[in-house]
């Protein structure tokens, strides 16, 4: 390189993509590094969810309305080829509960600006021919949108890079350096690189990251499995889920959890999640988890029973103690800022993501106040 | 259901029905499991009908004999139409899973065989190009021969019986194209000669070739096929080709059936869902790597899991017969007649790395691919996509090219394409063993994973 | 012999001979057309490997033709796409 970088953004998966893009159109010359290849990681193992519908009031439901938006920004700014679709989420009550709790999220989240419709058992059957006749009662949410991920990671990396930023894969960071409280410099197996700025974007291993430098964040793995199936005719049409996930996703509970989430894709699959425990980085396949999405696949969809299981896969969600994304400046090291933690939702919520950090990088105003999302919250609960 | 056994082989071809007959013979309970329903693998398929010629065959009476064996053997559960769509370690155990239920072992031995090496060309997804063990098992398996104007094509000695039994059960063969020079073996006449039984299998097959007139040409390869306005398969186009396998000339031929093998590759798939150590051969596959006692290395060191046969590096019926008599005595832990054994494997390891020398493969194919080329017929993605994911979106690895493209992403389970897709993006050999981790071996419906009582 | 019939039209057949090659006796070579381009696929790999031949069987689709035995009163349909 003949010059060193305005910033350097460690992690080349969807959060570290879409902060490089940010800061390029700001006009930071960018490098981008990844100790794999372009969205290896946690990127590669989601079902590439744009969800407004899994969110109750509050800053991380108005981060995502904001990124449901910037992600279509993004399509039109590079051209698109990552299979953005806005195909509407459809989430069903199986109990009168859950119907009781389904409502008065959807009444909430009308106040807060989503587009949440609840729907007869009429509109349900025209939507999803194919739902359980057992399933009465759901909200419709038409923002709920999905794209590719790894493509989406891949084809805005492309456009950083046309636009002057470079990526490095294979570099391994080994360690940061520090100046008098602030950053330097990144140390990797391909060489080492400094500029006064330098994004985290590690997902789920923004911690040890963190802790290169000195400093510390409590982002835990979180394992899900997805299902895919054989390409099939198109019998699923929207992103379908149970009620009882919202309350999953926000579980702060260890153990397993699962609740069908079922979509069609562009691709003629189908995608079954979606299951969260906290079990650290266990590899290899637990099939009885596999035997359980199966079956409230079934649930909700009893046609599936037919249709066959191609793969399976595993990834590691990146987990913060209060489920809020960690976005921002590290309260120790200045330069140092931090964007990971959004769990299962990082595909949703990394264009917004990365503006939040552009405009504190720049140190302007945002489209909302970061503070819920700054990484100090951790060292004030710790020392409370 | 669980089902334990002492002993499991997976694959009823020559190394698993070896396998499983040493191991029994040792004094193990032993299952054979094969997703077919009657043993004999791919060498010894047979139609099953008692009245049938089976001179189809080479060399099915020596299979006769050990399938008979096998069947009456009062220590082997043979378990045909049986398939496996996952296999784990749990607690210290193998769990192999079939739609029904599971079998448990703590002694394993892989003989998942091998299937035809394909390389991509423009038109070889039209109906009527085949490999040459589809014409070799619509003929051994069903009697059936697969067109009216056969051309034989691709490299190595498997071309040989597929020609010469298309043509003695009535088949027309309109030519022998062999990528190869027609004295490459001269070189290797020394190694060749070791091995008088397969040199007067071959001559035997030259023979009947010639008897049926069907005409030989070397230095030669399919390197496109055309089809008729019904989408089937009118001609193929056939080039002079050098050592490097670029085009130095092409002409025409009309033919209904095109079937082209080039060598073999090894199903490691359920090796490959079990973490066993896999290294590249010398003919470039990816192979289960296997100690002296034909033992598998993985990570759970208390399991005795072995691979033999085609699975550890392609070597034909002699050498899988050695590897499975191997693998059966070591799971058995008995040491009777091992250095025979061995003996007569090296032989058969030799003469099969003579053959690999003979009919090598080499990479001018890909000069053979137009931007429009399919190279992942499952997902019929093309040679562009693979080159401008590889150049525009840093997709330089397997799994890279996989996820962006979906090359690898469909039915087959990259089963077809990733040795070509390695191939294509110049590959490392660790990329290559890496390879992607697929834990449904095969698919089963959603229906039949829901079900109670699987492990 | 035994009947089945491939896309309404009743075929002979010997007992266990597969799908495909019962298919490739009478020159039907099509089992399916692709999902994105609608290209003609048969048999390719004939042992399973492959999934090009694949076929509905009995309203069942994605069958292997190539590995699944023919039976006396089959209901074989090529198979539109997935």
């Amino acid at each position: 390189m003949n010059s060193n970088p305005d910033a350097i953004i460690i992690g080349a998966g969807i959060v570290g993509a879409t902060t490089a893009l940010s800061l390029t159109n700001a006009g930071m010359k960018v490098l981008v590094i990844d100790r794999g290849n372009v969205a290896t990681g946690t990127t590669s193992a989601g079902e590439g969810n744009i969800l407004v519908s899994d969110k109750a009031p509050g800053p991380e439901l108005d981060l995502a309305l904001r990124s449901r938006d910037a992600w279509f920004e993004i399509q039109e700014d590079i051209g698109g080829g990552f299979e953005l679709e806005a195909k509407g989420g459809l989430v069903v009550a199986r109990s009168e509960d859950g119907l009781r709790s389904l409502r008065t999220l959807t009444a909430a989240q009308r106040i807060a600006g989503i587009d949440a419709q609840d729907i007869s058992i009429t509109e349900l059957r025209a939507l999803e021919p194919h739902l359980s006749h057992s399933i009465t009662d759901g909200a419709f949410y038409p923002q709920d949108a999905q794209c590719q991920p790894m493509l989406a990671a891949a084809h805005i990396l492309r456009a950083t890079k046309a636009r002057g930023g470079k990526f490095v894969s294979g570099a391994n960071v080994t360690a940061i350096t520090t100046n008098d409280g602030a950053v330097t410099g990144v140390v990797t197996s391909q060489g080492t690189f400094n500029a006064p700025v330098i994004v985290n974007a590690t997902g789920t291993w923004a911690g040890q990251i963190a802790q290169l430098a000195g400093s510390a964040l409590p982002i835990a793995p979180r394992r899900g499995f997805i299902l895919v199936s054989a390409p099939t005719r198109k019998i699923i049409f929207h992103k379908v889920y149970d009620a009882e996930y919202v309350a999953n996703v926000s579980s702060g509970d260890a153990d397993l959890q699962s609740s069908a989430v079922v979509e069609g894709t562009q691709s003629g699959t189908i995608l079954i999640g979606a299951s969260r425990e906290r079990v650290g980085f266990q590899d290899g396949i637990d099939f009885e988890i596999l035997r359980i999405l199966a079956r409230q696949a079934i649930a909700l969809f009893p046609i599936l029973a037919d249709i066959q299981l191609l793969r399976a896969y595993r990834g590691f969600r990146p987990y913060a103690p209060d489920h809020l994304p960690v976005i921002g400046e590290d309260p120790i090291f200045k330069g140092f800022w931090h964007n990971a933690g959004h769990e299962g939702a990082g595909i949703g919520l990394a264009p917004a993501s990365a503006q939040l950090i552009c405009d504190g990088i720049f140190d302007r105003p945002s489209f909302m106040n970061p503070t819920p999302f700054a990484p100090a919250r951790f060292a004030k609960a710790a020392a409370s | 259901m669980e089902l334990r056994h002492q002993v499991i082989v997976i694959g009823g071809g020559p190394a698993g029905l070896n396998a499983a007959k040493y191991a029994a013979n040792a004094g193990c309970n032993v299952a054979l499991l094969d997703s077919a329903p009657r043993l004999g693998g791919q060498y010894w398929r047979h139609t099953g009908i008692e009245s049938d010629d089976q001179s189809r065959h080479h060399n099915f009476d020596q299979g006769s004999l050990l399938m008979d064996a096998i069947i009456a053997n009062p220590r082997i559960t043979i378990y045909p139409n049986t398939t496996i769509w996952s296999a784990s370690v749990i607690n210290g155990e193998v769990v192999l899973r079939y739609k029904d239920g599971a079998f448990i072992t703590s002694r394993l031995i892989l003989a998942t065989g091998a299937y035809d090496r394909s390389l991509p060309f423009p038109g070889w997804d039209i109906p009527g190009v085949m490999t040459a063990g589809a014409a070799q098992s619509l003929l051994k398996g069903s009697g059936v021969i697969a067109g009216k104007r056969i051309v034989v094509a691709g490299s190595g000695p498997f071309l040989l019986p597929v020609a010469a039994g298309l043509s003695s059960h009535g088949g027309k063969v309109v030519g022998l194209i062999e990528a190869a020079g027609k004295f490459a073996w001269l070189p290797e006449i020394l190694s060749l000669l070791q091995n008088p039984a397969k040199i007067s299998e071959g001559l035997g097959y030259l023979l009947t070739l010639r008897k049926a007139k069907v005409e030989m040409r070397f230095k030669q390869a399919v390197i496109s096929a055309h089809a008729d306005s019904d989408g089937l398969l009118e001609s193929i186009t056939v080039a002079n080709i050098d050592a490097e396998f670029h085009i130095t000339s092409t002409y025409s031929i009309n033919c209904d059936v095109a079937a082209i093998g080039w060598g073999f590759t090894p199903d490691t798939s359920m090796a490959g869902a079990l973490g066993l150590k896999e290294e590249v051969a010398a003919d470039g596959s990816v192979v289960v790597a296997v100690d002296e006692n034909q033992r598998a290395s993985s990570a759970h060191s208390e399991l005795h899991i072995f691979a033999a046969g085609e699975i550890t590096g392609i070597g034909g019926s002699a050498l899988s017969l050695a590897e499975g008599a191997i693998a059966g005595l070591a799971a058995a832990d008995s040491r009777t007649n091992l250095r025979d054994l061995k003996k007569i494997r090296r032989k058969a390891r030799r003469f099969a790395l003579t053959l690999q020398r003979v009919y090598p493969i080499a990479l001018g194919w890909k000069s053979w691919l137009t931007p429009e080329t399919i190279i992942c017929r499952c997902e019929e993605v093309t040679h562009a996509a693979i080159q401008s994911a590889f150049t525009e979106l840093d997709a330089d690895d397997a799994r890279s090219a996989k996820l962006m493209t979906r090359c690898g992403m469909g039915m087959c389970q990259g089963r077809i394409c990733s040795r070509n897709v390695a191939d294509l993006l110049d590959s490392p050999d660790a990329d290559r063993i890496k390879g992607v981790y697929r834990p449904i071996i095969s698919p089963i419906t959603l229906g039949e994973l829901a079900q109670d009582g699987l492990l | 012999m035994i009947t089945f019939t491939f896309n309404g039209v009743e075929l002979t057949a010997r007992e266990g001979q597969s799908v495909a090659a019962a298919l490739i006796a009478h020159n039907e070579r099509i089992t399916r057309l692709t999902r994105a381009a609608g290209k003609p696929r048969g048999i390719f790999c004939g042992i399973g490997v492959c999934f090009d031949c694949l076929i509905i069987i009995d309203g069942q689709p994605n069958q292997r033709s190539c590995i699944t035995e023919v039976k006396a009163g089959m209901v074989v349909a090529v198979q539109d796409g997935a």
